[in-house]
């Protein structure tokens, strides 16, 4: 009679340890519905579920020019801008290209800035199958967020479930503090995009000039 | 609950009974909960997605929506601002209205164009280029106060690629049909 009341003991604390250690060890709503991401590097076509995205070039600058409706704009930051100019193509059906989200090398999140007013390459971008187009998700950084960061472009900010590309950049050069090779003083976002198929190594050299 | 306590036999296999019995309900009651959660979810989802397929012939018309529907034209070629590869497309209707409360029957009013390989594009704007005179874009239709009997021309303009051009066909989705949309034969050559 002893030995099964200690044994009826023994299983309520081991149910009360795994409950409690099922509770403690859940994940959270949002971690369950979290977005799925697609691994890929830059300059590789990343296929998401609804689109096809691949980053073409960065461009990291200390102040943005940009003209909102016929008067030039200077955008300075204490930190840096970067630009990431992407291709982007719908699999399957038309559809939007919203969400860009930077992620630094500890996990920090950056949402694209809202500075800029609308431009038409800015998101929302609008793509259609088998049609590329360009699209620019534009960044305003602390400088120690380059090295070792990537790129996650989604269809929608809260997309449960949903494809979310991964881009790494680790194809950006970096010098010894982490602050990015090249950051151009000026950039103009209205400036004239350079030829399609250029390499990263004369975008630097176009930059410096 | 008290049906069930009355008729257990304390003595007999009364108890054992009625526990089968609950097992068993169980295999039809947790599926039937499943089923009765996820019912309005899945009555959304196929409400709001074109997935059916009727397909109509050129020159035919279709009821859909409370109206009749009929491809009139569809044309493309290079014109305005384009991609390269790509051309403009502009896909009209001539639709003669029988239920004339729009905003209920045609809301969600979506014109695409499909390919063979099952791709669809959806309306685009195309700088320097517009729809011909007297036809509107269908969000414009519905607010449009068009009476029964009458015959509007709802259009819309794409951007489609040089390659998938061959095979397009036009195609419509309203609120009100969806899972079913309404495909068109091309007009013969």
């Amino acid at each position: 009679m002893r030995i099964r009341a200690i044994g009826n003991l023994l299983i309520v604390a081991a149910t009360v340890v795994l409950s409690y250690g099922m509770q403690v060890s859940k994940p959270h709503y949002a971690e369950l519905t979290a977005p799925i991401p697609i691994d890929g590097a830059m300059h590789d076509t990343v296929r998401a579920r609804s689109f096809d995205v691949r980053l073409d070039r960065m461009v990291f600058a200390r102040t943005l020019k940009t003209n909102q409706f016929g008067q030039e704009r200077l955008l300075t930051t204490s930190g840096l801008w970067a630009v990431a100019a992407t291709n982007l193509t719908a699999t399957s059906t038309s559809t939007t290209v919203a969400d860009g989200t930077w992620q630094g090398p500890t996990g920090l999140r950056y949402r694209q800035t809202e500075r800029l007013s609308y431009r038409q390459d800015m998101p929302p971008h609008a793509v259609d199958p088998e049609l590329e187009r360009s699209g620019l998700f534009v960044f305003e950084l602390p400088a120690d967020q380059i090295r070792g960061a990537s790129l996650l472009i989604a269809a929608r900010q809260f997309g449960p479930l949903d494809a979310q590309a991964r881009i790494s950049l680790d194809a950006v050069p970096t010098g010894a503090d982490g602050q990015p090779a090249d950051v151009l003083p000026l950039y103009d976002l209205d400036a004239p995009a350079p030829p399609q198929g250029q390499t990263r190594q004369d975008q630097t050299r176009q930059g410096k000039t | 609950m008290s049906a069930v306590s009355t008729d257990i036999d304390p003595a007999g296999g009364g108890e054992k009974k009625w526990r089968r019995r609950g097992l068993a309900a169980l295999a039809i009651l947790l599926p039937l909960t499943l089923a009765e959660t996820s019912y309005e979810s899945i009555r959304e989802w196929l409400h709001g997605e074109d997935l059916i397929a009727r397909d109509v012939e050129f020159g035919q018309g279709a009821p859909f929506g409370g109206s009749e529907w009929r491809l009139a034209d569809l044309r493309g070629g290079k014109a305005g601002r384009l991609p390269e590869h790509a051309l403009a497309v502009i896909a009209t209707f001539a639709v003669t209205v029988g239920d004339p409360d729009l905003q209920k029957q045609w809301l969600g009013c979506k014109v695409m164009l499909t390919d063979a390989a099952g791709r669809r594009w959806l309306p685009d704007f195309i700088s320097g280029v517009s729809l011909p005179d007297g036809v509107m874009n269908c969000t414009s239709a519905i607010f449009s106060g068009a009476k029964k009997g009458e015959i509007i021309s709802v259009g819309e303009t794409f951007i489609v690629p040089e390659d998938a051009i061959e095979t397009i066909r036009p195609a419509i989705g309203l609120g009100s049909e969806r899972p079913w949309f309404l495909r068109f034969q091309r007009p013969p050559k």
